[in-house]
């Protein structure tokens, strides 16, 4: 899931279809995070006198399944490049589509693995507070992040023209 | 400056042609209210039974809507605001953010989302955000999480926002506010849905001719508070009023400079209007751009006017579910962009950051610390006996209510302080283009000055004098007084002589009075003050002077 979501962190407009396989993956709802979650699995207590509470918002959360289902909707390559803002030529779509649909299986057997005693990790635990004290530090090597930048043009960074939000 | 943008604003409704507004319809509103604030709970139960109340006049001359139309019509607003949060630094790194900045200068990886670059929250935000849900009187989330918001655009690098999504750290509140007297007035409640944690995203520049647009990413992981109200808003100025109590709010709670022009408080309303009683929401038009509380006022009146002249003309089909933009040139609405169906934003819980847990001791200490709010404040000045015009100038401004505070404190008179700040001062302040806190005077020297005129030390007229010496250069009222030899003159004796004296010079004057041309009085009176320089006691003055006129007829 880490890889998936690493994957995803496309520096603007890059790695697009790497955002098709992370959007697929979504969508087609391969996660349940919306059981049981008791916070003894989340960091940041602030004292241990904390109450539990659980919280149980099925069908709240985009990304819930409430049943495993088998069988995993092919997915809509059109619709995922348009979520990623590239074009794709007939072609592509065509020979893209097995591929995602392939990854997507590969997520899809783990569905079978029956989970229900289990709780949901949705992050790697960390012991006690890990919150930051507002000091400001400035990042000591700006030049070789800019540097980086594959279009960077008086002071900004030049993509294409966007206009559409969503 | 803050306080003068307050007060700009103030003005600028006042001025608004909004006020011509017929008083009935207020009064009928009134009633509503106080159904409202018995039972906070079911804010949106009561607003079903409301009566009638929506009566927009047009506002431009392109809306030719007649009153009778828009009567049968109800406009329903909900808003949703963004607070910025004054943090020194970002919401997930240490960068520092300052309004201005060089672009792209206040970046690193974490906000410009290079892979592999964790975030990790800055504490204030979580403390901003529960010193703001008490404040609105919301129900804490003690065990919240933060959510990926995923969205594609080139403002934010990482592909996603960290947002709050099903948890949200605050909700089911209220923001209580008093309506100006020049809107009818009127104490008011509306409902707080919830508060939640966020990033704001970059700034994208799109060039005028060129196929490409400029970001720059100072402002990409700034904290952000996201307060959404319950529809309950009837008309433009109560959407604009609720906007400038959250603004006021946010100041005296220091958690934000909510300032509109800088960006650090945006809001963007949704209208929708439906048929009198009709239950059910009709198609809402979310509106952006809105960076001003007039614009937020004169917006919603344009797009109410514009959807209901869409229902009057039968073409009510044509109010789509669509976000306009405000252009504030031509004073109308425009499409922005339609929506097609809800937008997919894959939410799911933010793994690369823990839950957000609060403790009950944590809660209750920032609750004991938390400052007067305005509400409070107003309730206070209500009680001191302060006149509600006076009450809303006074708490308006965190400063200005500050200062009052202090000169009552040193022992003012409540009506003689607000009077001086309310009138000489806050003309100085305007003219001067200075807040509160630039001007030389500070509070203990005008409870002096106050003490000084009413003891009879000093004439009001001297007062004022001393005053705009204060306002400009400072120091004392003692200081002042003896520097200038300004004291009041009470001794009966040194006045006989001045009034014998100017008597004695103006013989001509003195024959006509004695003649039966009694007006002549002001005359000798303004000749003796100005032999006084100003600080004869003028009730002494008139009363020797008199004995003396009369006394040979």
């Amino acid at each position: 899931m880490r890889m998936g979501m690493g994957s995803c962190r496309a520096l603007l407009m890059g790695r697009a279809v790497a955002a098709t396989a992370s959007a697929s993956i979504q969508k087609t709802q391969v996660f349940n995070f919306s059981r049981k979650i008791s916070s003894n699995s989340f960091g940041l207590c602030f004292s241990k006198s904390v109450l539990i509470t659980c919280r149980n918002n099925n069908g709240v959360r985009s990304c819930s399944t409430a049943s495993i289902r088998s069988s995993l909707e092919p997915p809509d390559v059109p619709r995922l490049a348009e979520t990623a803002r590239i074009s794709l030529t007939q072609n592509e779509v065509e020979e893209f589509a097995p591929k995602i649909r392939q990854v997507i299986d590969w997520f899809g057997q783990l569905q079978d693995v029956d989970l229900h005693s289990v709780e949901p990790a949705i992050r790697a635990d960390t012991e006690g507070s890990n919150l930051r004290d507002d000091v400001p530090e400035t990042f000591e090597n700006r030049e070789a992040m800019i540097a980086a930048v594959p279009s960077f043009e008086e002071q900004y960074i030049k993509v294409p023209k966007v206009l559409n939000k969503e | 400056m803050s306080s003068m943008m307050a007060s700009t604003f103030l003005r600028s409704i006042q001025n608004h042609p909004l006020m011509l507004y017929p008083a009935a319809l207020f009064i009928r509103k009134k009633v509503v209210l106080y159904c409202t604030m018995k039972s906070t709970e079911s804010q949106t139960a009561t607003q079903e039974k409301q009566n009638p109340r929506i009566k927009v006049p047009p506002r431009t001359q392109t809306i030719t809507t007649t009153n009778n139309v828009s009567k049968d019509y109800e406009a329903v607003i909900g808003i949703e605001t963004h607070v910025q949060l004054n943090t020194l630094t970002k919401a997930f790194c240490s960068c520092p953010y300052n309004y201005g900045s060089p672009p792209n200068t206040s970046v690193c990886p974490i906000c410009m989302g290079l892979p592999g670059a964790l975030p990790v929250l800055n504490s204030k935000v979580i403390e901003y955000a529960v010193k703001v849900g008490l404040a609105l009187n919301c129900k804490l989330s003690l065990n919240s999480k933060f959510d990926r918001k995923q969205y594609f655009y080139p403002d934010l690098p990482k592909g996603y926002q960290i947002s709050q999504f099903d948890v949200p750290i605050a909700t089911g509140g209220y923001l209580d506010l008093d309506l100006p007297m020049e809107f009818g007035g009127g104490h008011w409640k509306f409902g707080i849905t919830r508060v939640h944690m966020e990033e704001d995203a970059g700034k994208l520049l799109h060039s005028e001719s060129g196929s490409y647009s400029q970001v720059d990413l100072n402002r990409a992981g700034v904290p952000l508070l996201e307060i959404v109200s319950e529809p309950d808003m009837r008309t433009g100025i109560e959407a604009a009023e609720y906007a400038a109590e959250l603004q006021r709010l946010v100041r005296y709670l220091g958690v934000s400079n909510g300032n509109m022009q800088e960006g650090s408080l945006r809001c963007d309303v949704n209208v929708s209007i439906r048929p009198i009683g009709q239950s059910q929401f009709g198609t809402k038009v979310e509106i952006k751009n809105l960076n001003s509380f007039s614009s937020v006022s004169r917006a919603i009146d344009f797009e109410i006017s514009r959807q209901v002249q869409l229902h009057s003309q039968e073409k009510g089909d044509q109010i789509i579910q669509e976000t306009r933009l405000w252009e504030e040139g031509a004073q109308k609405t425009v499409t922005m962009r339609k929506k097609e169906g809800l937008a997919d934003y894959r939410y799911f819980p933010e793994p690369d950051l823990p839950g957000v847990i609060l403790t009950k001791e944590y809660v209750d200490a920032i609750r004991d610390s938390l400052p007067e709010a305005p509400e409070m404040k107003r309730r206070r000045y209500e009680k001191m006996g302060l006149s509600m015009q006076d009450v809303l100038f006074l708490a308006n401004d965190i400063n200005v209510a500050q200062f009052f505070d202090a000169t009552i404190a040193k022992g003012a008179d409540v009506k003689l302080a607000t009077n001086w700040i309310m009138g000489d001062i806050a003309a100085y302040m305007k003219n001067e283009k200075l807040t509160i806190n630039e001007i030389k005077l500070v509070p203990r020297e005008l409870a002096e000055l106050i003490a000084s005129i009413k003891g009879g030390t000093i004439s009001g007229k001297i007062g004022k004098e001393i005053l705009f010496e204060l306002l400009a250069k400072g120091g004392t009222v003692k200081g002042l007084i003896k520097e200038k030899d300004l004291v009041q003159i009470v001794d009966p004796v040194e006045i006989e002589k001045m009034v014998e004296k100017v008597l004695a010079e103006n013989p001509q004057q003195l024959e006509q009075y004695r003649g039966g041309k009694t007006k002549l009085q002001g005359y000798f009176a303004g000749q003796v003050m100005k032999v006084s320089k100003g600080k004869a006691n003028p009730g002494l003055l008139n009363k020797i002077l008199l004995e003396k006129l009369n006394a040979k007829s």
